[in-house]
């Protein structure tokens, strides 16, 4: 479902120590002295039990014999909820010595209804069943023919498909004590199925065939017993028919007709013309809704409950006791000492047909409803989450984690639903619903929180009220809707950089690596967001150690190599992208490229068909080659002819691919065997075009793929030859990154810094007569841009100043000016910063400034590898150089003065060795 | 101090012989302490030979605490998570005192620490928390197994 997803390249960062590991409470409570926990006394043993999900319970049961026998106790047997249990046959039957007395079953599908029987509860009060589209006559019919006790059947929300009316007959045949019957999704409903209902079902009291294609009105008429019906989304109603023969069932208080086509007519003779009903629920019904003018006539204090009343009021009418707030009513109610059985039952009944209507106008995400959802939607909801009803709570936390969610698609959320979910409280409501011990509860509110959680304040107000935890204690859950929900919800959290140590507090990042390999092998859900969740932890520097420490590492390369689900593939590529992407803030960039494959991996992903996986291999690619020997692993794992590739076929793709697809060549590009082999796999003419792109992250990452490829004459000839120079004279004059410019201009720089024009002497003699013509003009025009760039960052005044005295300030002044902030991250090579110092004895002197330039952007202290470049400079006897371009009478005032500067840091460097 | 209009003073003893006086609102936190002052036998020392000094002064604390109007909501939720902290000699001792006693909101709070610590353990983790001694013979062993693998499936 929704989620927002974030990626950061982050390359700085401190290095800090770790989490020390979050010690396990129970060690410590284990050193002290012994007590017998057997001894404690059975109620309290069986207490503890009935807090504990049905795996924990079976855990406790199997420690000793005593509480073995403690956990067969038949009061923790009287209901079953086996929906997240896969229940055949003889799972069935390994459970019928303990079902003796079970009054309450919940399962899931037709493979557990088949096995239900098996159970052998033959005490069984009631049964619920969720996804029953397969279930059959036949198997519905075994259930009841062997369920005689049974009082309340209910098969939906999903359309009970392969139902007919013989299966309700045979209900009607077997359970003559049957209460409530709700069916959903049946084609026909026939009048004698319903007859026979009527006729052997004489307790029958509340009745509902939801979202059914016919049903027999005339027949329902003659259900003299019935007090609450509901037919909300069926269907092919004749209201006519309703109106003439409903009014006279003598007992009916309840009826539902939501999402129908009701007409006013219809709704004003049944609410005048029946004298037992009390709540008309017609939700959602447009031919109502259109009569604007339509207005219950007072009719002796019934109920209509419907988008344009006041909800909560129509029901704190039903209360003796109104002098409270309306919004409160079903707290109230609640809370009444002296329970009214009556009420108690409409009460329940106005839940329970509220919550399944509001999920249903949830997920048909209509327009228009923004109103009713902001005034009282939205409160409804939260109040039923406190319903007594485990179905009404479940029900109600998922309509929250719907309605809230405007754009399936991008994940967007509505920020004025979810402020309506705060503003009453429901962040708590649903944190204290995924502490519940029922795995059902616990998946739907986990699901809600993430959605929310899409938006920052709710993301804040979760981790205030300690959803972290508990969404971190869900995710370890063995249960894989829950975990995966659980997982979405810390995906959302991960995304603020404020949540991101909490989580890891929480134990977090260790409950989604332990997610990745329980599910190693299915579930995509589950593992896109766990990968995704790592994936922004990942981007943290201090969580990303953890990650690696609990294993993460070794998870997402699995993932990596061999989950099929691109989403997964996208995320796991991220993640390893964000891991490597601390620099030598700590050892995860070298530890990705040592695990089996991960290299391979990456470089294969970078040909999937889907453009997300793309952008985030090429992206981990890229972060990964700033490591030495991760660089040539992938080299020699294809990666130069896997990058070129997706370069040349990016040239329509979004942004974010262009500048990784530039920027993983620009890392490998670093040792001049791969620039070489760029070159030779035809990487020069793509790099040349994203060059020329609108965006400026590309610009930088392409400008540095070209710079480091100019280093090489060869490649320096192509790209004059590819038109690169233009490309890089404009990027150098007009880009808005002020990297992109200094980097195209070194760029220039080395393809005419006279290299090529030797290389390009050594070619073919027959056009080198031609080729050197147009390289003089190239070269003019490359010479102009470089001085033009070089002198943006030269303040006259300050350079006068400078040259007037030698003052430190007058030259702490230059810096400021000159001083490009990003460079201090670039690294150069020996060979590199050879040419530079070579450079400054350019016979341009736009090449000498340029050059002094550059040396002084690599120096500045502080910078990055500003030490790393002032000993290369030191073994290339720099200074003598940087000392003659200094003093030079015929220089221009820019090389000399910042040839002094780069002078005094070098000092400074030697000063302080250690920095 | 407490607003409880009632400021009757309840004695209890300890196992240990420690003497406690507290005021009756306090005490009928306690159901079975309810029922003795209702039944009129809390005009002597009400002696409690299981519950040692120790953990009684703790269930007493923890009664003062929810009786005491003055403390707000969020101060009771950090105060009952730092209650908790304890352990498990003391753990043990408090869920007997808060069953004995039967002071519903402790325990709750204390069954679900308990509860909490049992979490996604296996049996043979829960055993080793809990120092329990496996007492089954190889055929019940085979029988648990069977018994319980719907669960954890």
């Amino acid at each position: 479902m929704s989620r927002r997803v974030r990626r950061k390249v982050a390359r700085k960062g401190k290095v800090l120590p770790s989490y020390p590991e979050v010690e396990d409470e129970v060690l410590v409570l284990e050193r002290k002295e012994n007590v017998d926990w057997t001894n404690l006394p059975d109620d309290t043993v069986i207490q503890l039990f009935s807090c504990l999900n049905y795996r924990d319970r079976a855990s406790l049961s199997s420690t000793c014999r005593t509480w073995r026998v403690l956990g067969m106790s038949s009061c923790l047997w009287n209901s079953l909820d086996l929906r997240a249990h896969k229940c055949d046959v003889s799972m069935a039957a390994s459970l019928a010595s303990r079902c003796g007395n079970l009054q309450k079953l919940r399962f899931r599908g037709a493979e557990s209804a088949d096995a239900v029987i098996h159970l052998q509860a033959r005490n069984l009060c009631e049964i619920s069943g969720d996804y029953c589209r397969k279930i059959t006559d036949a198997t519905l019919s075994v259930i009841v023919a062997r369920h005689e006790a049974l009082e309340s059947l209910q098969l939906g929300p999903d359309f009970c498909e392969r139902i007919s009316s013989d299966a309700i007959k045979a209900i009607a045949f077997c359970c003559s004590k049957l209460k409530r019957l709700r069916l959903s999704g049946i084609r026909d409903v026939h009048g004698d199925a319903i007859n026979a209902l009527a006729k052997h079902c004489p307790n029958l009291t509340d009745i509902g065939f939801i979202d059914c294609l016919n049903v027999d009105e005339m027949a329902l008429g003659n259900v003299v017993s019935v007090r609450f019906l509901s037919v909300s989304g069926t269907s092919n109603m004749k209201w006519g028919v309703v109106s003439d023969f409903w009014h006279k069932l003598p007992k009916l208080t309840g009826l539902d007709v939501s999402r129908t086509d009701i007409g006013p007519a219809a709704v004003s003779r049944l609410l005048s013309s029946s004298d037992s009903l009390k709540v008309f629920c017609a939700l959602n019904c447009p031919v109502l809704e259109k009569y604007t003018s339509f207005h219950v006539n007072k009719n002796k204090g019934k109920l209509l409950l419907a988008l344009f009343t006041d909800i909560f009021k129509e029901i704190a009418s039903l209360l003796v006791d109104t002098t409270n707030k309306a919004k409160n009513v079903f707290l109230d109610w609640r809370n009444v000492k002296n329970k009214d059985k009556n009420l108690d039952e409409i009460m329940n009944w106005v839940e329970w047909i509220l919550s399944h209507t509001l999920l249903r106008i949830a997920e048909s995400t209509q327009q228009g409803l923004d109103d009713f959802w902001l005034k009282q939607g939205a409160a409804l909801l939260l109040s039923l989450m406190e319903s007594s009803q485990e179905e009404v709570q479940e029900r109600a936390a998922t309509g929250l984690a719907t309605f809230v969610v405007v754009d399936d698609e991008h994940a967007n959320i509505d920020w004025g639903r979810a402020d309506a979910v705060m503003r009453d409280g429901g962040i708590r409501l649903l944190l204290d619903l995924a502490k519940s011990w029922r795995e059902g509860l616990q998946a739907e509110a986990a699901k809600a929180i993430a959605n929310l959680s899409v938006n920052n304040n709710v993301a804040k107000a979760v981790a205030e009220e300690g959803g972290i935890n508990i969404l971190a204690g869900l995710a370890r859950s063995m249960n894989r809707l829950v975990a995966e929900e659980a997982a979405g919800g810390l995906w959302n959290l991960s995304v603020g950089e404020e949540h991101k140590g909490a989580i890891a507090k929480a134990g977090g990042v260790k409950a989604l690596v332990d997610l990745i390999f329980k599910w190693a092998n299915g579930g995509d859900g589950v593992l896109e967001r766990a990968a995704g969740a790592l994936a922004n932890l990942a981007a943290d520097d201090k969580c990303s150690t953890e990650v690696a420490v609990a294993g993460g590492v070794h998870a997402l390369v699995m993932l990596a190599r061999n989950c099929k689900f691109e989403g997964v593939q996208e995320q796991a590529a991220r993640a390893l992208a964000n891991l490597a992407a601390h620099g030598d803030s700590n050892s995860n960039n070298a530890a990705v490229g040592q695990e089996a494959g991960a290299l391979e991996a990456l470089v294969q992903l970078t040909r999937s068909p889907h453009e997300g996986v793309r952008q985030e291999a090429a992206g981990a690619l890229w972060n990964l080659s700033f490591d030495d020997r991760n660089r040539e692993a992938i080299a020699a794992a294809g990666g130069v002819e896997a990058l070129v590739a997706l370069a040349q076929s990016c040239s329509n793709a979004s942004p974010g691919l262009q500048e990784r697809a530039a920027g993983a060549l620009w890392g490998l590009s670093v040792s001049e065997a791969n620039s070489v082999a760029i070159g030779r796999e035809g990487g020069v003419a793509p790099l040349i075009a994203l060059a020329r792109s609108e965006a400026e992250d590309v610009h930088e990452t392409a400008a540095g793929a070209l710079w480091n490829l100019a280093f090489n004459p060869g490649n320096a000839l192509h790209i004059v030859e590819e038109g690169g120079v233009p490309a890089l004279v404009d990027l150098c004059k007009t880009s808005v990154s002020k990297m992109a410019r200094f980097m195209a201009a070194l760029a220039l720089a080395y393809m005419f810094d006279g290299r090529m024009d030797e290389f390009a002497l050594i070619g073919t003699s027959s056009e080198s007569v031609s080729k050197s013509v147009s390289l003089d003009g190239a070269r003019r025009m490359a010479l102009k841009h470089i001085e033009a760039f070089v002198l943006t960052f030269s303040d006259p005044q300050a350079f006068a100043a400078a040259a007037a005295s030698s003052a430190p300030a007058s030259l702490s002044h230059v810096t400021e000016g000159a001083r490009i902030q990003e460079a201090g991250h670039l690294r150069c090579s020996g060979a590199e910063i050879g040419r530079f110092v070579a450079m400054l004895r350019n016979p341009s002197s736009i090449l000498k400034a340029c050059a002094a330039f550059a040396l002084l952007q690599f120096t500045i202290p502080g910078g990055r590898h500003a030490v790393h470049h002032a000993s290369l400079m030191q073994n290339a006897g720099a200074a003598r150089v940087l000392r003659a371009a200094a003093a030079a009478a015929t220089a221009p005032l820019e090389a000399k003065i910042f040839a002094r500067i780069v002078l005094r840091n070098l000092e400074r460097h030697h000063m302080e060795p250690s920095l | 101090m407490s607003s409880s209009k009632s400021n009757k003073i309840v004695k209890l003893e300890s196992s240990d012989n420690k003497t406690f006086e507290v005021e009756e609102a306090v005490a009928v936190q306690s159901e079975t302490l309810k029922n003795m002052v209702d039944d009129g036998c809390a005009n002597d020392t009400i002696p409690l030979p299981n519950v040692n000094g120790k953990i009684l002064e703790m269930v007493l604390g923890w009664c003062k605490k929810h009786v005491d109007e003055t403390v707000t909501g969020d101060e009771l939720n950090k105060y009952e998570a730092d209650f908790l902290d304890l352990d498990q000699a003391d753990l043990y001792g408090l869920l007997m005192a808060a069953n004995f006693l039967n002071v519903k909101g402790l325990l709750d709070r204390v069954l679900q620490r308990v509860a909490d610590m049992i979490k996604g353990k296996k049996p043979e983790e829960i055993r080793r928390i809990f120092n329990i001694k496996n007492d089954f013979t190889p055929e019940e062993e085979e029988e648990i197994r069977l018994e319980n693998a719907w669960a954890f499936d």
